[in-house]
């Protein structure tokens, strides 16, 4: 402890014998921090050169390891494209190649040698020609623009001009030179004559060579699509490209496409690349070719990157991160603190699509944020949370209704004006003023039409999107007829131990709260009785449901049994809690509504409301009058589920089953006080404290707004404004303060921000728990964080003004209704049905409902449009599919508006690529000789078309497996028809339609099965005979056929 | 103890010239007090020894009767004014190779960061502004500080203590700037930097930053606490009354520092009226911000003197 010690003062201490300052030396210190600078200096340079320039070592590294990638590589590529040059389909080609050019070689000889004598004589003639021609032109222009006086003189010197003579050396075949003299006409019909000649034998060497032109583009693309990488001459030369490889820099620069802030756009600088150095290889590089080195891999979609050109779009527009920086990973991934737009995690790559794609619904390589959004709607987080996009029907509904209110005090007020006017007019003192003012009046009453026609728009467009408003929850009005009553507190206070897979999340409620918001619930409801239903049967209601395609939505089975879809909520236990005769209705028709809804009066319309007006209460899409007032009701209940068109006794027969879906000891304690009226007093309270009516209807809360926090910006919240709490320093500390880490433990617990906090009970967080499985999670996460404030400029979004808009707009309906659970949209897609326990044997597949690949080019859109409208295409026998009566699996009526069916129709034909409007052409029709030959064909035993499909008699429509003919005319579009019968493999592979029907001769299909004696002197085209026959198919016809 | 917090607090690159503050300054002081105190030792026993006083060739202890008694410049100085250069050099060099400059994100109107802090030199001024009125903290006294500092060469009539170190002969001025610059102006950076915390609330050393914190504070006017709630012109009276009774009392406590000692009173005696009313202007302000700072911490006084026109 020598520096506590007492230390003498300055003047007492030794006194050294030299004076310091003039003897001591500084020269050792100097020359230690010299040193020191010398070596900082070194340092400086260095972090200069290479310790700021990673990406140098990174590049060095790539180009070895990439090369000794390469060198083994080559091998392998070599063995692959021997093997493909020298398997027989290429050996054949190619045989067959040379063949074509060997056949063609003395024609070619030929050719080639009229050319040689063609060639000199064209070339001989040209220049003379070409000079004579210039002068003459230029001896017309002259003529034509001289005065009258020097007309004459030029004309003669034309004419001169004119007559020449030109002498022209014409080379002959021997060689030898002939001296012609032609005159300026002569000259150009010899001139012309040799071109036409020229082209002539152009002509013919290009159809010589086409059937070897076309060989040899066969023999390109059976190699190209057979290697599955680069070849080995390709790799020779990615060699060569690495050893002139320069370690610099490696940027992208688009000014274009750089971030949007609110101090103007900074051009986008990307040097990911500059690391990331193979990303862009032709060669697919995996960690494991690059040494187990990540960072070398190429980019893990190259589909990708050929629709988002880097090129064009950089890497941070989609990935994030701070392109500019090249210092360091941290720095250049941007994870740092003040880098606003940090590299999305590799779990949620899929985030940074929604930047440019917001508009889209279903995007065809980012799964992750497709499921995310599916999630988020079906989840029901769009009941609490505004989120652009999700859920815009209630708020379309509000504005044209307000649209139409407006419209209407306008239409009040003119009418007033109107009747001002003429009384006006009529008092007029002179006769001028009261014309001028009747025809003022005049205009007015115009207006009034105008504003009308106007109001029956609104009017209609509003009744469209009441059938468009849909609510995730059920509606509570009927809890009453629908449901057990003492099931209901069991159920709200925690759904999950009934139905762990149901959408209805946990609230967290105690007891007391639980009875409040069950007595509301129940007290709220409409008090009526249904009919009674007798009972059905359960065995065959087990069939009809697991056949008619409830299975696509629903689940049934509990845990790891369970099978079927998952948009809707599992059946399992769904006897414990609904009423029979309820039950029996829904499945009847789940639109029926018990009450109708009055958006003006703001309350359910009774029996008793029609009849004070001397109306019979009758309420559907087409009696949507209020009774009370001039303006529509809500007639439908607010459900995505369709009507199946079950018939009454079926329908019965799917409930019986259904109310034995229960456990056996089920039982619910009495709950009594779900009459106490006090009760439901604080449960009103509380229903609209957790925003029930987001979900469902509820008397009451028909108009309540939603209560959560507006997520359609959430990604790009400051991490300030989310409130992590308590644990706010827990989440600094363990490296989750971030969006990331918000959402994820939200997500997971949705109360963990209230952790440690001392808060009355109705300001804890609201959110409820949805028991979300980690990778559910995942997927909401990753939706969230890319819901962003766009950086990126507008012109670059993917908003298309074309066919392709359709589609964006059209995969919004699909998945609103969920059709991909039992339909294909595009080769690859797996539906809910196909993965069923009842079609995986074999036979059974015929009974998937069809895929719709291609359904646009196949289909008349008007068609289509009044099959969405109706499937069952009949007034009268609804309980049937309207197109393949065969199939047990329903096509239902999903009620949509007509605008959602113009949008389905339209998102069918742009996938497809059709154009809009569809103009159906009729094939021209038979003559009564072709009718014959048609019939003979149609019926003939090789392939008797009546066979499998169907005729509309139920007896063989069992065992038909394709549609009836009598809806071609209308359904189909000739051009697919034809494709179809034709090649029907290559348009719906699997399909149990014949391919080979008919094969190709002389450019045209003829029969291909059989030879057909009537059709030998038929020389047009069978199967247009054949698309042609089915379009005049009549009933008549078809009775004709089937009764021989 | 939250070291992580305190860590985060000292390693921000914002900060480091402040953590050095707070060891070289100190450092700097002691020794040029060690010098001072034993040059000012010497001067007394010259004092005493008017022989020694004819032979003693420096001012400067310590020293030898055969060592020159003038040295020159070069290369006396100069080498030891270059050996300081290389030194500062070598760690700005450092300094800068391992250390980026602290930029962060593009200005969001939308959000005000918080704490939202001044650069480490106007921290000072900034914990003025806790304290008076932000016309009087942010206006006038930055001004009085640049005036008072110009003004020094013109009252300051202390012939002696130029061109070596000594406290004896200068304490006034020494212990005033230490006053003013060590412990109101330093004293202020470091709370600035170490204490004020998000909301610009006081957390110790040590303490997390926590930025749902609530604390119960309630900072009232002198008048309020005395109780007086007739309005102006009373209110504004009360004011100026403590006002007043402030200078009186730190005017002559001003005064009497200045005629501390014969030396002092020496000085005194040659100060025009003008120099001498400049001084104590000077001095009473200063005084205002550690008496305003204790009335504000300890018992939570607003402001003393309010009028429709200005707070005190």
């Amino acid at each position: 402890m020598s520096i506590l010690r007492k230390r003498p003062r300055l003047e007492d201490r030794p006194v050294p014998e030299k004076d310091p300052i003039t003897t001591s030396s500084l020269a050792t210190p100097i020359a230690i921090f010299s040193l020191l600078l010398i070596l900082t200096l070194v340092w400086a340079l260095y972090d200069e050169i290479l310790g700021l320039r990673p990406w140098i070592g990174y590049q060095r590294d790539f180009v070895k390891t990439y090369q000794k990638a390469l060198v083994e590589m080559k091998p392998v590529r070599a063995q692959e494209e021997a093997a493909i040059y020298g398997s027989n389909e290429y050996q054949e080609l190619e045989q067959a190649l040379q063949e074509a050019e060997t056949a063609i070689k003395p024609a070619l000889a030929e050719i080639e040698q009229e050319e040689r004598i063609l060639g000199p004589k064209l070339t001989a003639i040209t220049k003379p020609f070409t000079t004579a021609r210039s002068r003459v032109q230029a001896a017309i222009y002259l003529l034509e623009t001289a005065n009258e006086s020097s007309k004459a003189s030029l004309e003669e010197d034309l004419q001169k001009l004119r007559e020449g003579p030109y002498t022209v050396e014409i080379p002959e075949p021997d060689g030898s030179l002939v001296e012609k003299s032609y005159s300026y006409g002569e000259m150009e019909e010899e001139f012309n004559a040799l071109k036409v000649k020229q082209g002539e034998l152009q002509a013919r060497t290009v159809e010589l060579v086409r059937p070897s032109t076309q060989l040899r583009r066969e023999l390109n693309t059976f190699a190209s699509a057979r290697l599955t990488s680069v070849t080995e001459a390709q790799v020779e030369g990615l060699l060569t490209r690495l050893d002139n490889f320069r370690v610099e820099i490696k940027q992208i620069y688009n000014a274009d496409i750089g971030r949007v802030a609110a101090n103007g756009q900074t051009p986008l600088v990307d040097r990911c690349e500059s690391c990331h150095a193979g990303v862009r290889e032709p060669v697919i590089l995996t960690p494991e070719t690059m040494g187990g080195n990540p960072l070398f891999a190429s980019h893990s979609n190259r589909e990708l990157l050929t629709i988002h050109d880097p090129e064009t779009f950089g890497c941070t527009p989609c990935h994030n991160g701070n392109g500019v920086a090249t210092v360091g990973v941290k720095e250049g991934h941007g994870n740092y603190k003040h880098w606003l737009w940090p590299l999305y995690p590799k779990a949620h790559f899929d985030a940074g699509c929604l930047q440019c794609h917001e508009a889209d619904r279903h995007l065809e390589l980012a799964p992750t944020l497709n499921a995310g959004k599916q999630l988020f709607s079906q989840r029901g987080c769009q009941g609490c949370h505004p989120r652009e996009g999700f859920e815009p029907e209630p708020r379309l509904l509000r504005s044209v209704q307000k649209s139409i209110l407006d419209l209407r005090l306008e239409r009040n007020e003119v009418e007033q004006e109107t009747q001002r006017t003429i009384s006006t007019a009529d008092r007029a003192e002179t006769n001028e003023e009261a014309d001028r003012l009747y025809n003022q009046a005049d205009a007015l009453t115009l207006n009034i039409a105008d504003i009308d026609t106007q109001l029956d728009r609104l009017t209609v467009r509003e009744a469209d999107v009441m059938l468009e408003v849909k609510k995730v929850g059920p509606n509570l009005k009927e809890v009453k007829t629908k449901l057990k009553k003492e099931w209901i507190p069991v159920w709200i206070s925690n759904p999950h131990d009934f139905r762990p897979t149901t959408k209805m999340p946990r609230f967290r409620l105690d007891e007391q709260q639980v009875q409040a918001v069950s007595a509301y619930i129940w007290q709220s409801g409409i008090d009526v009785e249904l009919p009674q239903q007798s009972s059905g049967d359960p065995q065959q209601g087990e069939i009809l449901f697991e056949t008619r395609g409830c299975l696509a939505c629903h689940s049934i089975g509990e845990e790891s049994g369970a099978t079927g879809g998952t948009f809707a909520a599992n059946l399992s236990r769904v006897g414990e809690k609904a009423n029979y005769d309820y039950l029996v209705r829904w499945i009847h028709n789940p639109k029926e509504r018990t009450l109708p809804y009055c958006p003006i009066h703001q309350r359910d319309i009774t029996p008793e409301d029609y009849a004070s007006q001397g109306l019979p209460f009758q309420f559907d899409p087409q009696h949507a009058q209020c009774p009370l007032g001039d303006h529509l009701l809500q007639v439908q209940q607010p459900t995505v589920m369709p009507n199946l068109r079950l018939s009454w006794d079926e329908s019965r027969d799917v409930a019986s089953y259904l109310m034995m879906q229960a456990h056996e000891d089920a039982a619910y304690p009495d709950a009594e006080y779900l009459d106490d009226s006090n009760l439901a007093k604080q449960g009103q309270a509380l229903v609209k404290h957790f925003g029930c009516a987001g979900c469902h209807e509820i008397s009451g809360f028909e108009n309540e707004g939603k209560i959560g926090t507006d997520l359609t910006k959430e990604g790009s919240k400051p991490i300030e404004r989310l409130d992590f709490g308590l644990l706010t320093t827990q989440a600094k500390q363990e490296g989750w303060y971030n969006a990331k880490g918000f959402f994820d433990r939200k997500l997971a617990d949705p109360s963990v921000w209230d952790q440690g906090k001392v808060k009355e009970p109705l300001e804890r967080l609201r959110m409820p728990n949805h028991e979300l499985s980690s990778e559910e999670i995942n997927q909401l996460t990753t939706f969230l964080l890319g819901s962003v404030e766009s950086v990126i400029p507008t012109t670059h979004h993917y908003a298309p003004d074309d066919d392709r808009e359709e589609i964006q707009k059209g995969w919004w309906l699909v998945a609103k209704y969920n059709c991909m659970a039992c339909h294909q949209f595009s080769p690859g897609q797996e539906t809910v049905l196909e993965n069923l326990p009842l079609y995986q044997d074999p036979d059974s597949r015929d009974q998937l409902p069809p895929s719709l690949v291609g359904e646009g080019a196949r289909v008349n859109p008007n068609w289509l449009s009044r099959f969405l409208r109706n499937p069952a295409l009949s007034e009268t026998d609804t309980n049937r599919n309207g197109v393949r009566p065969y199939l047990k699996a329903r096509m239902p009526s999903f009620g949509l508006s007509d605008g959602e069916i113009q949008q389905l129709v339209r998102f069918f034909n742009a996938l497809s690529k059709q154009p809009l409007p569809y103009t159906a052409v009729p094939p021209d029709p038979l003559s009564s000789q072709e009718l014959t030959m048609a019939r003979e064909l149609f019926t003939h035993q090789a392939a008797p078309c009546l066979r499998c499909h169907a005729t509309g008699d139920a007896a063989t429509d069992a065992d038909s497996s394709a549609p009836n003919f009598l809806l071609v005319p209308e359904r189909l579009r000739s051009d697919w028809t034809k494709r179809w019968i034709v090649h029907p493999e290559t348009i719906r592979p699997g399909t149990n339609m014949p391919s080979g029907l008919f094969r190709q001769q002389d450019q045209r299909w003829v029969f291909g099965l059989a030879d057909v004696p009537s059709l030998r002197s038929y020389t047009k085209d069978h199967a247009e005979l054949m698309v042609r026959y089915m379009f005049q198919y009549t009933a008549g016809e078809q009775r004709r056929l089937t009764s021989r | 103890m939250d070291w992580a917090q305190l860590w985060e607090i000292a390693a921000k690159p914002d900060n480091i010239p402040i953590v050095a503050l707070l060891v070289l300054i100190p450092f700097f002081t002691w020794y040029g007090f060690r010098q001072a105190l034993a040059n000012d030792r010497l001067i007394a026993r010259l004092e005493n020894d008017k022989e020694l006083a004819k032979t003693h060739n420096r001012k400067l202890e310590p020293y030898r009767e055969e060592w020159d008694q003038k040295v020159y410049v070069w290369p006396y100085l100069l080498r030891v004014e270059f050996f300081v250069a290389i030194v500062v050099t070598v760690i700005l060099m450092i300094w800068s190779i391992t250390l980026n400059a602290p930029l962060e994100e593009p200005a969001n109107p939308n959000l005000t960061m918080n704490p939202s802090k001044a650069p480490w030199y106007f921290l000072g001024l900034q914990e003025m502004l806790v304290y008076f009125d932000p016309w009087i903290a942010g206006v006038l006294m930055p001004t009085l500080i640049i005036v008072g500092l110009m003004v020094i060469p013109y009252i300051d009539l202390n012939p002696l203590g130029n061109g070596y170190y000594t406290f004896r002969q200068r304490k006034f001025a020494i212990l005033t700037f230490l006053f003013g610059f060590m412990v109101l102006w330093l004293v202020m950076v470091f709370i600035g930097t170490f204490i004020r915390g998000p909301g610009w609330m006081w957390f110790w050393p040590g303490a997390t930053w926590d930025h749902h914190r609530l604390i119960f504070e309630t900072n009232r006017d002198l008048h309020e606490i005395l109780g007086i709630t007739s309005g102006q012109p009373w209110i504004g009276l009360v004011g100026a009354t403590a006002v007043g009774l402030y200078v009186a009392v730190f005017g002559w406590l001003t005064h009497k520092l200045i005629v501390w000692n014969e030396f002092n009173r020496k000085i005194y005696e040659r100060m025009t009226l003008v120099q001498y009313l400049t001084l104590q202007t000077f001095l009473v302000v200063m005084w205002a911000l550690p008496v305003k700072i204790l009335l504000r911490l300890l018992f939570r006084v607003k402001y003393v003197m309010v009028t429709p026109w200005f707070n005190i």
